[in-house]
């Protein structure tokens, strides 16, 4: 019988296992990362997120060139190292739970809440670190924290966020917060409310870029129909929610990468949707509108490479049935 | 007289034998006629012409519009539209480098000196590629046995005209009202009309917007007749006295007789409801002026565009009616006072944008229903002034102004923006206009074209004198020409910026574009000369619009900040079929092999090609909505 008032914990060779009524994630050391997020039967996951540090380069990016002095966070969103995996079971630090070490664990393991941390060391000169802090709770409920260590001598960042990349693409999505695409210094015509988004629409821009952000977010539903589980036959739509923790979020839902949006030149060079890509951000970089040759975007809308920043959120757990 | 292909090469060479700019009112047989807006005076001459093209001078067609010629390997093409979209000659876009930019050396005639006229340019340009067009017309029953003209609304860059074999007249200004006196050729049944159109002549000079470079009839031709008496030009002065109640109205009337000029005009001014307000009728002359003084008139403003109806109405002196001419008259008191633009005696504050004409399947041959979906994208945007960067637009477009209440910087077709400024440093060694006598006159003769045909819309109320075109002597010629010949308003330029010697000979407005809110700031705070307003600002190109607040929050602080014109409306993109594919894509500069280009910057849009919203829109709704 389910537990439920406990997580059930896998202690695995690889991998961390934590379940409980509805839903199942699997922590993977050698993936450097959540695996798996399985609610209700339907993974969300293709692959571990990760944190996002670029924006495809806007036409005022270009002709500020703003994507020249922060070229080294394309590299960095690309390419990251898991450098530390910390466990916290009910409070508590505990060994990385590898054999030999969880000899000492049995079949039956609970723990009221456990903390899976990963810390991804950035290729830039000089690296910094981003930890990505992973606490789950009997319900399923996943609040995720993010810490970016400033560092003097990295620029600024077009982008801080963490990135899911979902197996199938979405249907569509439903958040609360501004209306249309806002940005930290275009979000005064966004009206609060609630709203639909039907599919995953790319801003067609004349060359691809930067889009499809909502600032101010309090939650964000995503809905599949599919999988890519050969056993799975179900077409029904199935839903994930992100919700806030102490303070609103941006996020941006899309059926592509940042790298891909840039290796675009027009619309029909992207490729065929195949994936959700949900990324939920700490900070947003404005997008400016003086010119687009040389003015940069307003001071109060960079991103300091040289500072901290922290940023949490909530991934709800599965509907209770 | 002979067509001389050397005009082409000539920058004093610009309008042979083309009637003088005049009004853009319309005449009508009857009342009623009037209020249907289909003079049985006008017959269009859109549709399917035949064609012939050259890949330049040297290889076209002479003599093809002799009445015998062999044409048969002529090919239709529909009018109005662009060469380049029929699938003749390469579409290219640029921005402020001249289209032959790595292919020609060039500059421009007289630059270098007056002994320097540069034969043989654009003459023997071996790209300058030539359209070579004909139709067949037999006069409708409307315009038989009297005085025809023929109307093209616009011709790019320069044309030659014959009737039945006899060389009409030549013009340049792209996008002007060419007029031209057909009736001493006309025969009667079928006539043979042929326009031959070269892609550049001297224009080209003044003519290097930012924007696709096309070339051919783009906009629509009609033959014109005038009925015994007409109406050839009407000028209305419709201002209020300070006490913004009373109207004082004038028009200027220029008449002209097919055989005498007697009769008399009657001029009636109706509320917009309909009731007569005010008639008088004076004797026919060659010119001659009505006036009123109206008491508690209804002013005309973007929120409340109220407008008056004159109708003129021409009885010959057998007491028979000739000619109805209506125009919409709109009262409003423009002002320049304590360095503050007032219109109606309130604070002018500008939610512009500046709106080139575009439509992603026609280019620049816009349709009725791109501009009335225009004015309904303003309105919602909050948007209550636009530039007519910049050229002028078709006359339906000023109309729809008039009508909506969108006040209209209305520009002059001038930028020379290639020879003044390279890879962004301002390096005028060789700037036309300048002080050029040999292009003063024509600069001057663009202006005339803008303010005659605009001048009684109640909706322009800045006349600019054209874009990033550097300052010297033949601007200041251009600024005292628009002040002489219109007290009304007030004129704009931009590029007096860049050459501060000017300052105080050229624009009622201290104009700028892209300058950040501190720099603004800056001036507004370190004792300005004139109001200030942004004819560029906030550039749309892709993903932008950000900031806009700090500009906005100026309107608060300076009442000499009167807020701006957003660059721009629309993409300019084009549709075509994607090669890979087979699906439609939109395609920008250096999408069609064209070299030099300036690539994706033709997308600076509020909407995109498609005329869709970009994102940004709401942030401009939202903000221009504040001052509305």
């Amino acid at each position: 019988m389910a537990n439920t008032t406990k997580l059930n914990v896998v202690y695995g060779d690889v991998t961390l296992g934590l379940s409980g009524p509805g839903f199942r994630y699997i922590f993977a050391y050698d993936r450097g990362g959540l695996e798996s997020l399985v609610q209700e039967g339907k993974e969300w996951l293709y692959r571990v997120p990760t944190p996002a540090f670029w924006r495809a380069t806007t036409d005022n990016d270009r002709g500020n060139g703003f994507s020249v002095a922060a070229a080294t966070w394309l590299g960095a969103d690309m390419f990251k190292t898991c450098t530390a995996i910390n466990v916290v079971v009910d409070g508590q630090a505990i060994p990385l739970p590898i054999a030999p070490e969880n000899n000492r664990y049995t079949a039956k393991e609970t723990a009221t809440t456990v903390t899976v941390t990963f810390t991804y060391t950035t290729p830039t000169v000089p690296a910094t670190t981003v930890d990505v802090a992973y606490t789950v709770t009997a319900t399923g409920q996943l609040t995720i924290a993010v810490h970016y260590a400033g560092r003097a001598g990295l620029p600024e960042l077009p982008a801080l966020g963490l990135r899911f990349l979902c197996p199938t693409p979405a249907t569509g999505f439903d958040y609360q917060g501004l209306s249309g695409e806002t940005y930290p210094d275009r979000l005064a015509g966004g009206q609060p409310g609630t709203y639909h988004v039907e599919g995953l629409p790319v801003t067609p821009y004349l060359v691809p870029q930067e889009c499809g952000m909502h600032m101010r977010t309090q939650w964000v539903t995503v809905t599949r129909a599919t999988t890519q589980n050969n056993s799975d036959p179900d077409h029904q739509p199935f839903q994930l929610t992100l919700r806030q923790a102490a303070h609103p979020f941006a996020f941006s839902c899309l059926p592509y990468t940042p790298e891909e949006l840039e290796n675009a030149t027009h619309m029909e060079e992207l490729p065929l949707a195949r994936r959700t890509v949900l990324t939920v951000y700490g900070a947003v970089r404005g997008v400016g509108g003086i010119d687009s040759w040389g003015s940069d975007v307003e001071p109060a809308y960079h991103i300091a490479g040289d500072i901290d920043h922290d940023f949490s959120f909530v991934i709800a757990g599965p509907v209770a049935k | 007289m002979k067509a001389e292909i050397s005009w082409l090469d000539d920058p004093q060479t610009f309008r042979v034998n083309q009637m003088p700019a005049h009004s853009d009112h319309r005449g009508y047989a009857t009342v009623a006629e009037a209020a249907t807006q289909k003079s049985r005076f006008v017959q269009s001459l859109d549709g399917q012409w035949a064609f012939a093209f050259a890949r330049d001078p040297q290889h076209r067609p002479l003599g093809f519009y002799q009445p015998d010629s062999d044409r048969s390997d002529f090919e239709p093409l529909t009018v109005p539209g662009h060469i380049e979209l029929a699938g003749y000659g390469q579409i290219q876009y640029i921005n402020t480098a001249y289209p032959w930019e790595g292919k020609h050396y060039r500059r421009p005639a007289y630059s270098q000196g007056a002994d320097q006229p540069e034969p043989g340019m654009f003459s023997q340009d071996p790209e300058n590629t030539v359209g070579a067009y004909v139709r067949h017309f037999t006069l409708a029953a409307g315009l038989r046995h009297k005085r025809v003209s023929i109307e093209f609304d616009g011709v790019e860059q320069a044309m030659y005209l014959w009737l039945n074999g006899h060389f009409v007249g030549y013009a340049e200004d792209s996008f002007s009202r060419s007029e031209f006196d057909l009736t001493p050729y006309l025969q009667a049944g079928e006539n043979l009309l042929a326009v031959e159109v070269f892609k550049h002549s001297t224009a080209a000079f003044l003519e290097d917007q930012d924007m696709f470079r096309f070339s051919g009839i783009f906009r629509s031709v009609r033959l014109v007749a005038k009925p015994r008496l007409h109406v050839e030009d009407l000028t209305i002065q419709a201002t209020l006295t300070p006490d913004l109640e009373t109207g004082e109205f004038s028009a200027h009337l220029a008449l002209s007789a097919a055989e005498r000029l007697a009769g008399s005009v009657t001029a009636t001014l109706f509320t917009a409801a309909g009731e007569q307000l005010w008639t008088t009728t004076q004797a026919v002359a060659e010119e001659l002026t009505v006036k009123a003084t109206l008491p508690h008139v209804h002013r005309w403003d973007h929120h409340d565009p109220y407008l008056y109806q004159l109708r003129l109405s021409v009885v010959d002196d057998a007491g028979q009616l000739v000619e109805v001419v209506p125009y919409a008259v709109g009262f409003r008191r423009l002002e320049l006072k304590d360095k503050v633009i007032y219109l109606n005696g309130q604070r002018l504050i500008l939610n512009g944008v500046n709106r080139h004409e575009w439509d992603a399947q026609r280019g620049r041959a816009v349709t009725v229903a791109d501009m009335e979906r225009d004015q309904r994208v303003f309105k919602a945007a909050h948007i209550n002034a636009v530039r007519t960067c910049h050229y002028p637009d078709q006359d339906l477009w000023y109309h729809l102004c008039d009508r909506n209440g969108i006040y209209m910087m209305a520009e002059t077709n001038l930028e020379t923006h290639g020879t003044w400024q390279k890879m962004g440093v301002v390096e005028p060694s060789y700037n036309v206009p300048g002080s050029l006598p040999q292009w003063t006159l024509a600069i001057l003769d663009r202006a005339r074209s803008n303010y005659e045909m605009f001048k009684n819309h109640p909706a322009v109320l800045f006349w600019s004198l054209g874009n990033e075109s550097y300052a010297g002597d033949a601007l200041v010629a251009m600024d005292q020409f628009y002040h002489t010949v219109d007290p009304t308003r007030l004129t704009h330029y931009e590029g007096v910026y860049r050459n501060r010697a000017y300052a105080d000979r050229i624009s009622d407005v201290e104009s700028r574009m892209y300058d950040p809110p501190r720099d603004i700031e800056a001036y507004l705070q370190n004792h300005p000369a004139k109001p200030f307003l942004n004819c560029e600002y906030m550039h749309d190109m892709g993903n932008s619009i950000g900031g806009m607040g700090s500009y906005m929050a100026l309107l608060e602080k300076y009442p000499m900040y009167q807020g701006g014109f957003i660059w721009d409306y629309i993409d300019q993109a084009l549709w075509v079929k994607d090669e890979v594919t087979g699906q439609p894509a939109l395609r920008y500069g250096g999408d069609f092999d064209d070299r030099h280009s300036d690539y994706e910057f033709s997308g600076d849009g509020l909407l995109f090609a498609d005329r869709t919203p970009k994102p940004a829109l709401q942030e401009v709704r939202h903000y221009y909505g504040q001052y509305d």
